[in-house]
């Protein structure tokens, strides 16, 4: 090793073992690396050191007295003795403290058998005690529906209290009282309003904080654990699914491990019970004469399905097909899907649930950089010195991404600027507009002024890349020309952000040297996202943080595996690859890798499909784990057009509205009983494994349309998913290389250069031109359908964890606006517009601005008929999430 | 409401300290002042003045034992059950006031008048037993000098037997 890199190294003696770690190494660490493991209770890597269970004491030579080594630095040339008998002796001893009051219920305790506790008694102590004093008994108290608490067993390392602030900052739980008699409470003897996030319950090192879903139902040693990813954003957190026999006890995730590092937020911790729901279709389903469905056997819908087919293929050709899959499915199905719709069916109207927004992401990154994901990675995000988030309430929707810019703001100390609707006002869970160095309040439907409010300030500070204006004239000047046409004043007016506080947030960004952008769905899933996400690329480039490393922007994906779903062709737009649906050689290659020809019409994407069918063009639908009767609002006629189809399969975990208008219902898996892989937002492709059986006759999403194929005779066949995955790998060389830290793709330089020569002029015509929706004055509040931390889509409405945290919708808003219509929380609101009125119950949030109302998506299956359904010309993402309505106080009598 | 009714007295509060959540003390105290005791509707509204959580507040408020939790009497009487104090009597003096207030420590009487605490040293060693009533020591208690105590704060809410501040203990006679 060279000289150079030693300097930072410190060599010391842990038990006679000599090693070198960085300078900066806690003792406790320095000792794990050489395989001394020090016992501890308060110590946890995550978190500051607290020393305050004393049981790490070790020797180190030269120092009076023994010394924790959890608190304590390595330095060079320390000799630290771990396995010396007074050590030995002063850790008994603090364990006879901590024993003093350590109830004996380890046989009813869902802790005994992997705890600490337990463990390090049987090292240390003796089966007797000195203590004759009674054990201190805490009164015990409900705490939550979902966490339980028993004090008596706690033993005040403060981990959970620590963690709860440290890394969620959520700060919902309080160590009240002083001495032994500390207890771990919510607020007073109220239950738990929090992220339910589990942290405490999963870093609890005995079982003083439990799940009360699985309380009493295991002993650890009888849990069989499948390692997977979670399936409820696109953020691919690493998650333990513990089972005993088929049934499922708990989720966990281990420190180390995965994109999440062991973190994890409510839908993964306490959803998963989604899969097992009682209304799972249990068999195929075939729609009698009479409307109603009657059970078949596979053999029976798999031949109904190749007959209709066939049938409708020979009369009136491949295009008459449409396909739309969920972004749930894993990279194989995806990939197997689209697969089934251009090579069996030969249809090129192939689409996703990639489009209801994640398009909007990707396909200006691919115009401008060249290359559709993130050239950052979580990593970069820990690491930024600063980040602007724009449109996401990220605690909610990607909670994971969210720790990683929590944590780069509390420990790294980055600059985080953020753009967003909320206000920074706190409750009982976190929010990221608190930690914001400079926090822009703009309303849901001004992100777009404001982006270009942002690059105005960089133009008018003299903020620039000072090489660009010579490498890129006619870039430079056709974007501050677009700029400059818009005023200050009217920027200043629409936004209502002041022209220094744009100038302030545009200076700490392009004083950074690592920035990055992340844009959530307040972006992506509003009208003219792409143009926003272009701009906002053009701003990366203008600020000269374009291409540098650890810089970059950044869509967060809704869907576990939006991202897969573009990669693997699953999009109307894209081969899998991406690669242009038109791309010749692809187009060859695929021809002859598929041993068929690939369809010619023009590709059709969702909304164009459900034009097509109403129109009688596309005769019969093939839909995957979507349903588009519900996720689009009543005005896009959805219902209508798939009822004027000649032929309806849905493939399926639950009867949903759309399922319901089928001709067969083929039972599918969901993620925890099928094996694939999944790919996070960031581009990381992970392995999802087989946790359980599968549910009734249902099989994996891949079986099915492999099975189909084989019964029209134009066989795609595979022994197991990761046969496919070898078939995408030959398609797309080197797809999801395995490792622990996601690729990082630079953009391409061509294509950057050809993008800032000419490439920009596309759509600049319009996009920096700022309109605005003024409010009718009857309806004066903005409707913003949000996604709640709680729950992700409607398959997280299954899951009886989460009900219990969230069971139904409510319309939230603003303190100040709620006084004046003289509504407080609980009262029932009715929700009005031309479209229609909802009566809803009302929730005042402190953190909604004003003059906007939210409702959280999953519950609007009522108030979805108030919505209009805008489609994007460009990117053809169908917007159905903002409003306006008007609100009145609905009396009790009048319901 | 504190902040309406406090605001100067709270914005200087804000104002001496580098970072908010150092005024939490304080602002408990002003909290405990106003009514006897720490509401929850106080910690609610300290947690927002301070950009706190409210089991941030509750945290601190119930590490200190001179602030209640709950509601107290008119008079909180203190009495002082250190080692100092014990050995001029404290305990036998603590065991007549519960019975004569027929409360225990920690409990209020049924007119809400007097709530009895037991605590360690109050700082007045040379002149035990002694005891705290709201913000007044009484000292060199005896049962005949407490039961007065007692009759005077319950007839007229004063008593003439209070000290002050503080009393210099005598030199001891040889």
């Amino acid at each position: 090793m060279a000289e150079s890199n030693n300097q930072d190294l410190v060599t010391l003696t842990v038990d006679g073992m000599t090693t070198s770690v960085p300078q900066g190494t806690l003792v406790i660490e320095a000792a794990r690396q050489v395989g001394v493991m020090i016992p501890h209770f308060c110590y946890h890597p995550k978190l500051t050191p607290d020393a305050n269970c004393r049981m790490c004491l070790v020797e180190i030579e030269k120092l009076p007295r023994l010394q924790t080594s959890c608190s304590t630095k390595v330095a060079e040339g320390m000799v630290v003795k771990s396995n010396v008998p007074h050590v030995d002796e002063a850790r008994k001893s603090v364990l006879e403290f901590i024993l003093a009051n350590h109830p004996l219920d380890c046989p009813v305790c869902d802790q005994g058998g992997r705890c600490d506790l337990q463990d390090f008694s049987h090292q240390y102590t003796p089966t007797t005690s000195r203590f004759t004093e009674l054990k201190r008994v805490f009164p015990k108290e409900y705490f939550s529906p979902l966490i339980e608490t028993q004090m008596n067993r706690c033993v005040q390392c403060m981990r959970c209290v620590r963690y709860c602030d440290q890394v969620m900052d959520v700060k919902a739980l309080a160590p009240s009282g002083r001495g032994t008699l500390t207890e771990i409470k919510h607020f007073s003897a109220h239950e738990l309003d929090c992220e339910f996030c589990g942290g405490c319950v999963q870093i609890c090192p005995v079982g003083a904080i439990t799940s009360r879903l699985s309380m009493y139902d295991f002993r650890p040693w009888m849990l069989k654990r499948t390692d997977t990813i979670c399936t409820y954003c696109g953020d691919g957190c690493h998650i333990t699914i513990q089972k005993k026999q088929d049934e499922l006890i708990e989720v966990n995730s281990t420190q180390g491990v995965g994109r999440n590092n062991g973190d994890l937020c409510a839908r993964g911790f306490f959803g998963y019970h989604a899969s097992v729901h009682p209304d799972r279709i249990m068999h195929p389903l075939i729609k009698q004469q009479d409307g109603r469905f009657a059970q078949a056997t596979w053999e029976e819908a798999l031949e109904l399905v190749a007959e209709k087919f066939q049938g409708i293929k020979t009369a009136f050709g491949g295009n008459a097909f449409g396909g739309l899959v969920t972004s749930r499915c894993t990279n194989e199905e995806l990939y197997l899907f689209q697969k089934f719709m251009r090579g069996v069916l030969g249809s090129n109207r192939v689409d996703s649930s990639a489009r209801f927004g994640h398009v909007n992401g990707t396909l200006p990154l691919l115009s401008v950089q060249g290359t559709h994901r993130w050239t950052a990675t979580f990593e970069d995000i820990v690491d930024a010195d600063a980040l602007l988030l724009i449109g996401t309430n990220i605690t909610e929707t990607n909670p994971i991404t969210g720790l990683k810019v929590k944590q780069a703001v509390k420990q790294g100390h980055a600059i985080l600027v953020t753009m967003e609707s909320l206000l920074p006002a706190r409750g009982t869970i976190s929010n990221i507009t608190l930690l914001a160095t400079h926090h822009l309040p703009v309303r849901p439907d001004h992100y777009h002024i404001a982006i270009v409010g942002l690059i105005k300030s960089v133009l008018d500070n003299g903020l620039v890349d000072p090489g660009l204006e010579t490498r890129a004239p006619e870039f430079f000047r056709a974007i501050k020309a677009a700029i400059d046409s818009t005023s200050w004043a009217h920027i200043e007016e629409v936004s209502g952000v002041s022209r220094e506080v744009f100038s302030q947030s545009a200076h700490a960004f392009s004083s950074s040297t690592r920035g990055m952008i992340i844009v959530g769905q307040g972006v992506l899933r509003s009208p003219r996202g792409a143009e926003m996400v272009t701009n906002l690329l053009d701003f990366l480039i203008l600020t000269g943080r374009h291409g540098q490393p650890g810089c970059g922007l950044c869509p967060l994906a809704e869907e576990n595996n939006d991202q897969g779903a573009i990669e693997m062709g699953a999009t109307a737009e894209f081969l899998p690859g991406p690669i242009a649906i038109g791309h010749h050689d692809t187009r060859q290659a695929l021809s002859k890798l598929w041993e068929v020809d690939l369809p010619q019409e023009p590709a059709s994407s969702l909304m164009e499909m459900f034009r097509d069918a109403q129109a009688g063009q596309v005769k019969a639908m093939y839909i995957v784990g979507e349903n588009p009767v519900e996720s689009l609002p009543q005005t896009g006629k959805i219902k209508e057009a798939l009822e004027s189809l000649e032929f309806l399969v849905c493939q399926e975990l639950f009867l949903t509205e759309t399922a319901q208008l089928a001709d067969v219902v083929l039972p599918a898996c969901s993620y925890v009983e099928k094996d694939g892989t999944f790919t996070n937002t960031e581009g990381m492709v992970q392995p999802v494994r087989q946790a359980i059986d599968p549910i009734g006759e249902s099989r994996p999403d891949w079986e099915i349309f492999s099975a189909l194929s084989v019964v029209m005779d134009q066989p795609m066949e595979y022994g197991e998913a990761r046969d496919i995955f070898k078939e995408i790998r030959s398609v797309i060389p080197g797809y999801g290389l395995v490792g622990p830290v996601a690729t990082r793709p630079t953009p391409k330089v061509d294509v950057v250069q050809q993008y800032l020569q000419e490439g920009f002029a596309h759509g600049l015509a319009t996009r920096y031109v700022c309109t605005q929706d003024q409010p009718a004055s009857d309806t004066p509040f903005l409707l913003a359908s949000t996604q709640s931390l709680f729950h992700s889509g409607k398959f997280s409405t299954r899951s009886k964890g989460l009900l219990q945290i969230q069971s139904s919708g409510a319309i939230m808003l603003n303190p100040s606006d709620a006084k004046k219509l003289g509504i407080a929380s609980g009262d029932s609101v009715c929700v009005s517009n031309a479209h229609g009125a909802v009566t809803t119950i009302a929730r005042v949030l402190n953190r909604i601005p004003p003059d906007v109302a939210c409702f959280p998506e999953h519950f609007d299956q009522d108030i979805r008929c108030l919505f209009e359904l805008h489609i994007d010309k460009e990117s053809h993402v169908p917007y159905s999430k903002l409003t306006w309505v008007r609100l009145e106080r609905v009396e009790k009598g009048d319901v | 409401m504190l902040a309406e009714k406090y605001q100067d007295h709270i914005a200087d509060l804000l104002a001496r300290y580098p970072v908010k959540r150092s005024a939490l003390l304080p602002l408990l105290n002003l909290a405990q002042k106003e009514e006897g005791y720490v509401s929850e509707s106080a910690m609610k509204e300290i947690a927002e003045i301070l950009d706190l959580t409210p089991p941030q507040v509750y945290e601190t408020a119930t590490f200190y034992t001179m602030f209640n939790m709950n509601p107290i009497g008119k008079f909180h009487v203190q009495i002082c059950k250190s080692l100092m104090c014990g050995l001029v009597g404290s305990d036998p003096l603590i065991q007549w006031v519960q019975q004569r207030l027929g409360v225990g420590p920690g409990q209020t009487t049924s007119d809400r008048l007097f709530t009895l605490s037991v605590v360690e040293c109050l700082g007045s060693c040379g002149t035990g037993p002694m005891m705290q009533v709201n913000d007044d020591y009484y000292e060199r208690l005896s049962e005949e000098r407490v039961g007065r105590i007692f009759d005077e704060l319950k007839e007229t809410g004063n008593s003439s037997l209070k000290s002050g501040p503080f009393m210099v203990p005598e030199p001891i006679s040889r």
